[in-house]
């Protein structure tokens, strides 16, 4: 045993492979990625024995795998942000009726805010439309225990079992104690054992398997009520008062910040000299199936119950619908009285005063503060130290300094000029393309809609240009069925691969294209090039996105095709590589224009209006941050009178660009 | 409870920052959590980590900071402090690196964000009550480090030599030990060796 600190996600890991996970399978996606990363880390490193991890293609191919080692009576994990489980759902929706063998836990992991997300979608809500038991931990410790009861479960009901973590959880950190090695539980001798009334569904297997589900679910339910392993996860606290008629219920990480609220509450209560009314607090740790019995034990007594979650009122709506089918007299208060914030994250100051609020509090804490304040000086009301947010920079998220996409952007718009187009980008980081200067993306759905949302654009559309932006990851993952779309029904658009050899935004994993994986295998790499062909794309254009002429031919020649094109750009990330020499400003030549500015906008290019130069007059200059720049030489192409430059000492050929 | 906020720019270290803290913490016997900005915002967005210690013996429940109870701030860019400064608390103190990163956002514009202006609004903030104010000359001492990837423990290194933190400095020089990777322990222990000069 160590004592580490851990995030949340690692301590996942930790805890699947403590339980004896045998197999490992995930899509990368923020704020899950670092579960599957962690695993393959202690299995390179000889700590995790016997299993097997992997990025599968997308997040479908995942969840089939582990069915298929669940059949074989091994334990498999899963893991996804809340939209991977939109593109497991098939999968999901009907293994849950043809039942586990090896217990198969999903972490879904939920993006309230959201902080890195397409949607604030609520994985707890997925799981009741699944009929799949869902745990919903505070905390990284939480998660860490529930991920372990997850398998149990799963085996003694034959159920695939979800954890959902959010952000704040999956990206948390406290000290664990783990094993130093782990070993996964053997699968059963005999393997898979062929048993076609169960395995296979039917019609009829389904109808069947439906009666199951409805009878293993409130079995599940009493369980999360009575049972020591999860009632721990379904606490109620009573406080100020044995008889209380207010009650706090939260799920998720609010549970954590109502307690740090409630602590809050207490504090201004004492110091304003106000008594806090009697209340009982309640976690709901297993929002579905909910559990009733512990909550009927809560509500005892209660008049009034404030809930607060994140995303969904799932708790909210679970809650009402207990008291209403018990004849419990009970109001509810919540996100559906606009007494919670109906989307976006909690945080702890809003929490603290919606429950003052709630408790009746508010004015009388207000009240005495005020009085007690006025006898003192003045010098206890001065202002807080401040600085008005609108003299501060905005900072969005930006390209990388030297990131290739950059390059193809501006080469498509260079291509393209005035020729109308409609940019369709696609998941990942070239998402960023979206901003100024660049505006080279206008639409942004979900995992490999841009290929095909194009076609839908061309057919209404035709007199602009479809393009398609979509990256290596994605175009494996979600991209090829696109392809095929666009060859058999003949749409006219261009498809711009922006090949980078790794799944960039999430933090560099390997894919099908790069041919690493996670057992420390490299297999063939998938060609991307062979795909397309064999997708019906007859012209397939290859570019260096950083060489900026031949990649304005490349593109011409794609869109100019009528028919299904594509450009390959091919450039690593700059994750991946190390940096080049920083390029420099020649003081003598730079005119002050902003070109090298308001053409790419690259975040190592800044401008100093105070610098003078013989040509630049007083207008300024451009100044190169060195310990930015990583010398992808795109500015040296950009600037109009070549006054940027690869420094003579760092480079073997200055000027070498224009050949 | 003792809140300690360590903010910046996506790629300056923030990160490692916070697990040198937790570290440290958790060496007391403090019950400690942190939280962490990764994703998007990591691609030159702003970005902010969290940690919260127990320093009396209370559990922390959760890992985020409330508005106006940070008892430091630790700026590793001066916008991303004056960014933050609602989460200060009454008495808690900020200490900024003076050096800017501009965004390409402010590079476009007609009037561009320069790190001077941003020191000058912060001093000014603080004028009622100068000491709660540290910049630290972050510029300099790296030069003397040799090395810009030490500016998290420079920063480290100046906010727990004021002497505001219940930490010390040979704290933080053991969980340096054992955070950072053994090539780079040297070089972080002379960066705090040049902050606290």
């Amino acid at each position: 045993m160590t004592k580490k600190l851990l995030m949340g996600n690692e301590a996942m890991a930790h805890a699947a492979l403590e339980a004896g996970v045998r197999v490992v399978a995930g899509y990368p996606g923020t704020p899950s990625s670092e579960i599957v990363e962690t695993v393959a880390r202690l299995h390179a490193a000889g700590k995790a024995h016997d299993v097997h991890v992997e990025w599968s293609t997308n997040e479908k191919a995942a969840l089939e795998v582990l069915f298929g080692a669940s059949l074989a009576g091994a334990r498999g994990l899963f893991t996804c942000k809340q939209m991977g489980l939109n593109v497991a759902s098939d999968a999901l929706m009907s293994l849950n009726y043809v039942s586990v063998r090896g217990g198969l836990v999903l972490v879904v992991a939920d993006d309230p805010g959201p902080i890195s997300s397409q949607t604030e979608q609520d994985t707890r809500r997925f799981a009741a439309f699944a009929k799949v038991p869902v745990l919903d931990p505070a905390t990284p410790e939480q998660a860490y225990a529930m991920v372990k009861e997850a398998f149990d479960l799963s085996e003694r009901f034959h159920t695939p079992v979800i954890v959902r973590p959010t952000t704040r959880v999956d990206h948390a950190s406290a000290f664990f104690d783990v094993q130093d090695e782990t070993f996964a539980l053997p699968a059963p001798e005999a393997g898979f054992e062929r048993d076609v009334s169960t395995w296979i569904i039917f019609p009829r297997r389904a109808y069947e398997a439906h009666g199951e589900i409805n009878e293993r679910l409130p079995q599940m339910a009493h369980a999360f009520s009575t049972e020591a392993a999860f009632a721990q996860f379904n606490e109620v606290i009573t406080a100020c008062g044995d008889t209380p008629t207010f009650g706090i219920m939260a799920g998720g990480i609010s549970a954590a910040y109502t307690r740090e609220a409630l602590r809050m509450v207490h504090q201004r209560a004492e110091a304003a000299g106000v008594d806090m009314p009697p209340y009982r607090f309640m976690q709901v740790g297993t929002p579905y199936p909910f559990p009733a019995d512990a909550v009927a034990a809560f509500a005892d007594g209660l008049g009034d119950v404030l809930v607060i979650e994140e995303l969904d009122y799932v708790l909210e709506d679970a809650l009402a619908a207990w008291a209403g089918r018990n004849r419990v007299s009970l109001t509810v208060h919540g996100k559906l009285t606009d007494e919670a914030r109906d989307r976006g994250e909690n945080d702890v100051d809003d929490i603290a005063s919606r429950i003052e609020r709630f408790l009746g509090l508010s004015g009388r804490i207000r009240l005495r503060l005020r009085e007690s304040s006025e006898g003192e000086s003045e010098q206890a009301g001065s202002p807080a130290p401040a600085v008005s947010p609108e003299t501060l920079p905005v900072r969005p998220p930006v390209l990388c300094p030297g990131c290739p996409h950059r390059g193809a952007f501006y080469a498509v718009k260079q291509a393209l000029r005035k020729t109308p187009a409609v940019m369709c980008g696609d998941i990942g980081c070239y998402t960023l393309g979206n901003a100024k200067p660049l505006e080279a993306i206008d639409t942004c759905l979900c995992m490999g809609a841009g290929i095909t949302m194009a076609q839908g654009l061309s057919i209404v559309d035709p007199g602009k240009k479809a393009i398609a932006y979509v990256g290596d990851s994605t175009f494996f993952a979600s991209g090829m069925t696109g392809l095929a779309n666009a060859a058999y029904n003949g749409h006219d658009i261009t498809v711009m691969v922006l090949d980078n050899a790794t799944t960039a935004m999430t933090g560099s994993q390997p894919h099908p294209g790069t041919g690493i994986t996670l057992m420390g295998d490299r297999n063939q790499p998938l060609s991307i090039e062979a795909v397309l062909t064999a997708n019906g794309f007859t012209r397939v254009y290859h570019a260096d996105p950083l060489d900026k002429d031949s990649s304005i031919v490349a593109v011409k020649a794609a869109v100019e095709f009528e028919g299904p094109s594509a450009v390959i750009f091919e450039s690593p990330c700059i994750q991946l590589i190390k940096p080049k020499v920083p390029v420099v400003v020649n003081t003598e030549i730079c005119t002050g224009c902003k070109k090298c500015i308001t053409e790419i906008g690259c975040p190592a290019i800044a401008f100093d209006p105070s610098a003078q130069g013989m040509r630049s007059g007083d207008r300024g200059q451009a100044v190169i941050d060195a310990a930015l720049c990583n010398g992808c030489d795109l500015c040296t192409q950009v600037c109009p009178f070549k006054a940027i430059v690869v420094p003579l000492s760092g480079s073997p050929a200055e000027g070498g660009q224009d050949a | 409870m003792l809140n300690i906020m360590l903010t910046g720019v996506g790629g300056q270290g923030t990160v490692l920052a916070a697990k040198v803290l937790a570290q440290a913490a958790q060496e007391k016997g403090w019950h400690v959590r942190t939280a962490e900005t990764i994703g998007m915002a990591q691609r030159g967005g702003s970005v902010v980590s969290h940690v919260r210690m127990g320093n009396e013996g209370e559990e922390v429940f959760a890992p985020l900071i409330a508005k106006g109870t940070a008892d430091m701030i630790v700026a590793f860019e001066p916008a991303e402090g004056a960014r933050v400064l609602p989460y200060l608390s009454r008495d808690g103190m900020l200490v900024t690196a003076t050096t800017a990163i501009q965004p390409v956002t402010a590079a476009l514009s007609p009037n561009p964000y320069r790190g001077a202006h941003i020191i000058k609004q912060l001093v000014g903030a603080f004028e009622a009550e100068p000491d709660r104010l540290v910049i630290v000359p972050d510029a300099a001492l790296l030069k003397r480090v040799g090395n810009r990837k030490a500016l998290n423990t420079v920063l480290l290194a100046s906010a727990v030599s004021t002497g505001r933190l219940p930490l010390s400095v040979d704290d933080l020089r053991a969980a340096i030990q054992v955070c950072v990777k053994p090539a780079f322990v040297d070089l972080n222990l002379k960066a705090i060796d040049e902050a606290i000069f």
